[in-house]
């Protein structure tokens, strides 16, 4: 590991976009107001299945103040993150699929008219029944049909063989298979969708304000759905209030914005309620999971069989991407030999489920971590020799073709459970309070964009001037994460200056370079390729005329601090601004462009050597690995878990900013402690969302929060841009597990569907005592 | 999410208020804290012509105390000076202590004493702790004014004795007895803002020996549409020498007497079920403060 010795990456500096956030300057999509700005407002269905008979909005436009009404008709072509399956329109069609979608959409003057107007227009619906659960939608796909193109009511599944685990099965000596079951959670970000379209009739060219974490393919899609040319639109980030995966597709509040821009003229406003948000969802999937593990008599895993339903709501979305990464992530972060899924996608009238943090990994990774604790037991050894025994190392290649190529994932294993006084604890600690063990990983970007193509995924321009300095364009969206921060880290890095002296332009499709968007955890790796690449650029030139003023070759320069020096006799040296000032008199403005195209990873079965479906999915760069412990104290009277402590340890590779790396892990306990403990979306019979706000739908609080305790693990990728790998979403993947196998260390009882709330935890442990008592007693 | 129109009113006397709500009737609303009443306007449950509010009414805030006769609170209190008042700490400790889980610090510094039993909801913070304090509201008209015990004064669900033109004006509460102590607890999936799946509180005196029962008020919120007052609990101990096994019983009679639903926030058999565990905590610590024992064995 030659790491070498960075001054800007691995520094904990502030944010870019900290002190405006802080000091409440920062101005969001919903902050803004333009001259002759109407308001909209989306009317919803109260019905989750259901045709739409008429729409009425004659009473509405007659309301003074309202401008325009649209409905379906005015924008119908189908949209959706994955081309192949797009079936999402801006407003219903003819029928509508879940609680709560858009049937038309108003614009008026201020947004009390608009609202007031929803309740002017009449709609008549014709209701159809209803499915709520994917194995009742299959099985009566028959009698009710949710889209016309998806006969069993699914919209994809597919089946995944590596190697050969019916026979791995036969020769285990330790089978262990069971079901598991997630709950239907959303990302409960703070800022509401919200989206700002000012079309622009003489000149045909359409200005976004949106809060998204992908200005590439919401550029995209509005070309599709306006039938305009995305040279005609322009995309702009204002500040953005958290995304987690919700913002990972366009919105209907887009949509409806752009289209009622267009139709008056005028700029037109959409900001969600939170119960829009609610509504639209796009949050993690609920998969119904059986999973089977085979050991030999070692206690190596030799093969696993994974089935999953996952249900997907009313519409496609991420979908088939989710699903097949949930089959992907049985290869890692352990060697599995052999293995097959198989996956299906089923439609429901519910909200739509998409991408939410740690994407496909959070549910398959709950079945498997507290799986491998039950098997340690049945092995007889403690579940970290199980784990330690089966973790990858450096340069391992999956039956499946993933390809890790380098990880500090048992060093997570061996940190966490030093700190932890793990092996001290576990099985010995008094009735009631326990400790658990799980690890994970996570991608670092993705080797395909989501429709055909062959265009780097990241560019990277940086301009250098006398009057502004370093300015570092990317049309890269900072959604809170923190990629601004990063990429002028890594700027200022390889161009041998400070941090601060770093301007970031970004979240523009117009002023910024091509960036695909913010979910994968791909940015800080893709954005990394591409700084060093333009940077070099800049670095040669700059070079070429600091020689002249040193006197010396310039292939003898270094940059660093600020200066130009020759490595021989580090005394030659000279300013850096000087060099800058010098090039920019004699040529002018200085630029380099740098590109960033993953590896073309393909996923194929080794043992054939044959491409199997879906299985691209889940190829990285690199990867990142964590192991989390959490400490729970049950109350026996009451079943509410009270968490204890977490200790962390993770391998996010080289930290570019540690300060922004923990505050990421916190953030993503938290975040997957609400998934483990509290939350859940709830529908009644007829699909209607009952718990549609922050009041009832319970995220953590602060007062939640666990004592925390993280350690970055001393670690370097030789094949990534500073050695970096991802900390956004690979947190999130340990939580659930570890907190399921804590209760366990705690109660006896293992848990295998969410959230584990404290009047499951208590009919548990009167079931267990029942039990016991029964067996005592006979 | 919008309000409907209203005409605002600011009054600044007591005097004010009752001729507004006089003239006004039911269509105004007094607006103490909002935030209740904002919440039911924004979802269009209410839509009241007139707003009254009473925040610039000196005489209806501040807590006061005499001892020997007991403590006043204004209807217009909020709920966080009663959080962090020494007074209330020390002589009425149950109500300390629900007024410290009411919502959140923001709601806490909005909300108001009597906004909480006005709006009576049955999972509400104080009023289960006020009841078993022994608190009297005092409801006042152009007519004049009457005193009535909280218990009296909440109805049900939302409902109340309050009739047109008649308002709150404060809760009077007897000096605590000697040798007593309240406590007050609730069961939530979270420790902030959280609407109670239950909640208890309970007001033990002890005799002179230190371990008989002189009196107690053990009152349930969230198992029913009112405070509910555990009366055979209540007779189970009441006389007798404080002991695990009363303990046990009363617990078990006053989760047979609460009267619970299922909602989304808990299941009736649950809701019954943590009566229990909140009973015997509650008397436990009740008994220990009152009988100078140490705190907590739990
Ligand atoms: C986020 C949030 C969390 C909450 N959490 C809790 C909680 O944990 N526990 C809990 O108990 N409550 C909770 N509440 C509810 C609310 O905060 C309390 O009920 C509060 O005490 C209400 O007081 P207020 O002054 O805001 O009442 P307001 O909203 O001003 O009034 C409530 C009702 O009482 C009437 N009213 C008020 N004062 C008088 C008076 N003097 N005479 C006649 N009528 C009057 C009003 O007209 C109105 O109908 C929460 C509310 C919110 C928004």
């Amino acid at each position: 590991m030659n790491k070498p010795n960075y001054t800007q990456v691995g520094r904990s500096v502030p944010r870019i976009d900290g002190p405006l956030k802080v000091k409440g300057e920062a101005i969001y999509t919903d902050d803004m107001v333009l001259p002759r700005m109407a308001y909209g407002k989306i009317k919803r269905s109260p019905y989750a299945h259901a045709i739409i008979k008429k729409i009425d909005y004659s009473k509405a436009l007659e309301l003074p103040g309202v401008i325009a009404v649209i409905t379906g008709e005015d924008g119908p072509n189908k949209w959706g993150i994955v081309p192949q399956t797009a079936n999402e329109v801006a407003l219903a069609v003819g029928k509508v699929r879940f609680w709560g979608e858009g049937v038309a959409a108003v614009a008026a003057i201020d947004e009390e008219t608009a609202e007031a107007a929803l309740d002017l227009i009449e709609v008549e619906y014709e209701p159809l029944p209803v499915l709520l659960d994917p194995q009742e939608s299959m099985q009566r796909a028959n009698e009710v049909r949710i889209h016309e193109d998806a006969p069993e009511n699914i919209l994809h599944a597919g089946e995944q063989l590596f190697g050969d685990p019916d026979k791995a099965f036969a020769e285990c000596t330790y089978v262990l298979e069971k079901e598991f079951h997630t709950s239907y959670v959303n990302h409960a970000f703070l800022e509401p969708h919200t989206a700002l379209a000012s079309f622009d009739t003489p000149s045909g060219q359409l200005q976004m304000w949106s809060s998204t974490q992908v200005p590439h393919y919401l550029h995209r899609q509005l070309s599709i759905v306006l039938e305009m040319p995305m040279n005609k639109i322009r995309v702009t980030l204002p500040a953005i209030g958290g995304a987690f995966g919700g913002k990972g597709e366009a919105s209907p509040a887009d949509f409806c914005a752009a289209l009622l821009s267009r139709k008056i003229g005028r700029p037109v406003k959409v900001t969600y309620e939170r119960s829009e948000v609610f509504a639209t969802n796009k949050g993690r999937h609920p998969c119904h999971m059986k999973m089977k593990i085979g050991l030999d008599q070692d206690g190596y895993i030799q093969a696993i069989d994974f089935d999953n339903t996952l249900d997907g709501g009313a519409y496609a979305g991420w979908g088939i991407v989710v699903m097949f990464y949930t089959a992907s992530m049985i290869h890692l972060p352990y060697k599995v030999p052999n293995a097959r899924a198989r996956v299906r996608r089923v439609y429901t009238n519910k909200p739509t489920c998409g991408a939410m943090r740690g994407l496909g990994g959070v549910q398959p990774r709950y079945a498997m971590e507290c799986m491998l604790d039950e098997m340690a037991e049945m092995v007889g050894i403690s579940p970290y020799e199980l784990k330690m025994k089966n973790a990858v190392e450096s340069g391992y290649l999956s039956v499946s073709n993933l390809h890790v190529p380098h990880t500090e994932y048992k060093k997570c294993l061996q940190t966490a459970v030093e700190k932890s006084g793990y092996l001290e604890k576990h099985g010995k600690l008094p009735f009631g309070k326990g400790i658990g063990l799980a690890g994970g990983y996570y991608i670092s970007g993705t080797a395909y964009t989501l429709y055909q193509a062959y265009k780097p995924h990241t560019t990277v321009l940086i301009r250098v001037d006398t009057e502004g300095g370093v300015t570092v364009h990317c049309a890269a969206a900072d959604i809170g994460q923190g990629c601004n921060t990063v990429m002028a880290q890594m700027a200022a890095e390889e161009l041998g200056i400070r941090y601060e002296d770093v301007h970031v332009v970004s979240g523009d499709t117009e002023t910024g370079t091509f960036d695909l968007g913010s979910f994968a955890s791909r940015l800080t790796y893709a954005s990394g390729v591409a700084i060093k690449d333009a940077a070099a650029q800049i670095n040669q030139k700059l070079k070429e005329v600091a020689a002249g003023m040193v006197g010396c070759r310039a292939d003898q320069l270094e940059i660093k601090d600020g200066r130009f020096y020759s490595k021989f006799e580090p005394k030659k040296a000279i300013e850096w601004e000087k060099v800058v000032d010098v090039y920019t008199n004699a040529v002018g403005t200085l630029v380099g462009i740098g590109h960033f195209s993953p590896p073309r990873l393909k996923g194929i079965d080794l043992t054939r050597g044959k491409r199997v479906q879906g299985a691209n999915i889940g190829h990285s760069p690199t990867f990142g690995f964590s192991c989390q412990i959490w400490e729970v104290d049950v109350d026996l009277e009451t079943g509410k878990i009270r968490v204890a402590k977490v200790t962390e340890a993770g391998d996010c590779g080289q930290a570019v900013n540690p300060m922004s790396v923990d505050g990421q892990v916190e953030g993503s306990i938290m975040f997957a402690m609400g998934q483990a403990l509290y939350e859940e979306m709830r529908l009644d019979a007829e699909g209607k969302m009952i718990n549609a706000s922050l009041h009832d739908y319970k995220v953590p609080t602060a007062m939640e929060l666990p004592e925390i305790d993280t350690t970055i693990v001393d670690s370097y990728d030789p094949t990534a841009p500073f050695g970096v790998k991802e900390s956004g979403e690979g947190p999130v993947q340990p939580t659930i597990p570890a907190i399921t196998n804590a209760v366990y260390d705690a109660i006896g009882v293992r848990f295998t569907d969410l959230p584990i709330t404290p009047e499951k935890v208590l009919r548990a442990l009167k079931e267990k005592q029942a039990l016991n008592s029964e067996c005592s007693g006979s | 999410m919008y309000l409907n129109d209203f005409e605002y009113f600011a009054p600044k006397t007591c005097g004010e208020i009752l001729d507004l709500v006089g003239r006004l009737g039911t269509k105004a609303k007094i607006l103490a804290g909002g935030t209740d009443l904002l919440i039911m306007m924004k979802e269009k449950m209410l839509k009241p012509d007139y707003l009254i509010d009473i925040n610039d009414v000196q005489e209806l805030k501040g807590i006061s105390y005499e001892p020997g006769k007991g403590a006043v609170i204004g209807t217009a209190t909020k709920i966080s000076e009663i959080e962090h008042s020494d007074l209330i700490r020390e002589k009425y400790f149950a109500l300390s202590q629900a007024a410290g889980e009411l919502g959140s610090a923001q709601v806490r510094a909005m909300a108001t004493l009597g906004g909480n039993s006005c709006h009576a909801s049955p999972a509400a913070e104080t009023p289960p702790p006020l009841v078993a304090l022994g608190a009297k509201v005092v409801v006042k008209s152009i007519a004049g004014e009457k005193e009535l015990p909280l218990e009296e004064f909440i109805l049900g669900n939302r409902k109340t004795t309050l009739a047109e033109g008649e308002i709150l004006t404060k809760f009077l509460l007897p000096e605590p007895a000697p040798r007593s102590a309240s406590r007050y607890s609730y069961i939530g999936l979270r420790d902030a803002m959280e609407i109670d799946a239950v909640n208890m509180a309970v007001n033990l005196a002890l005799e002179d020996d230190g371990r008989t029962v002189k009196s107690l008020r053990m009152v349930m919120g969230s198992v029913s549409p009112v405070p509910l007052i555990a009366v055979e609990a209540q007779g189970i101990l009441i006389g007798q020498v404080f002991n695990q096994e009363l303990m046990e019983k009363a617990a078990q009679a006053a989760s047979v007497e609460a009267n619970p639903i299922s909602d989304i926030r808990a299941s009736a058999e649950y809701r019954r079920e943590m009566v229990a565990v909140l009973a015997r905590r509650l008397l436990q610590q009740a008994f220990n403060a009152a009988s100078g024992t140490k705190e907590g064995n739990w």
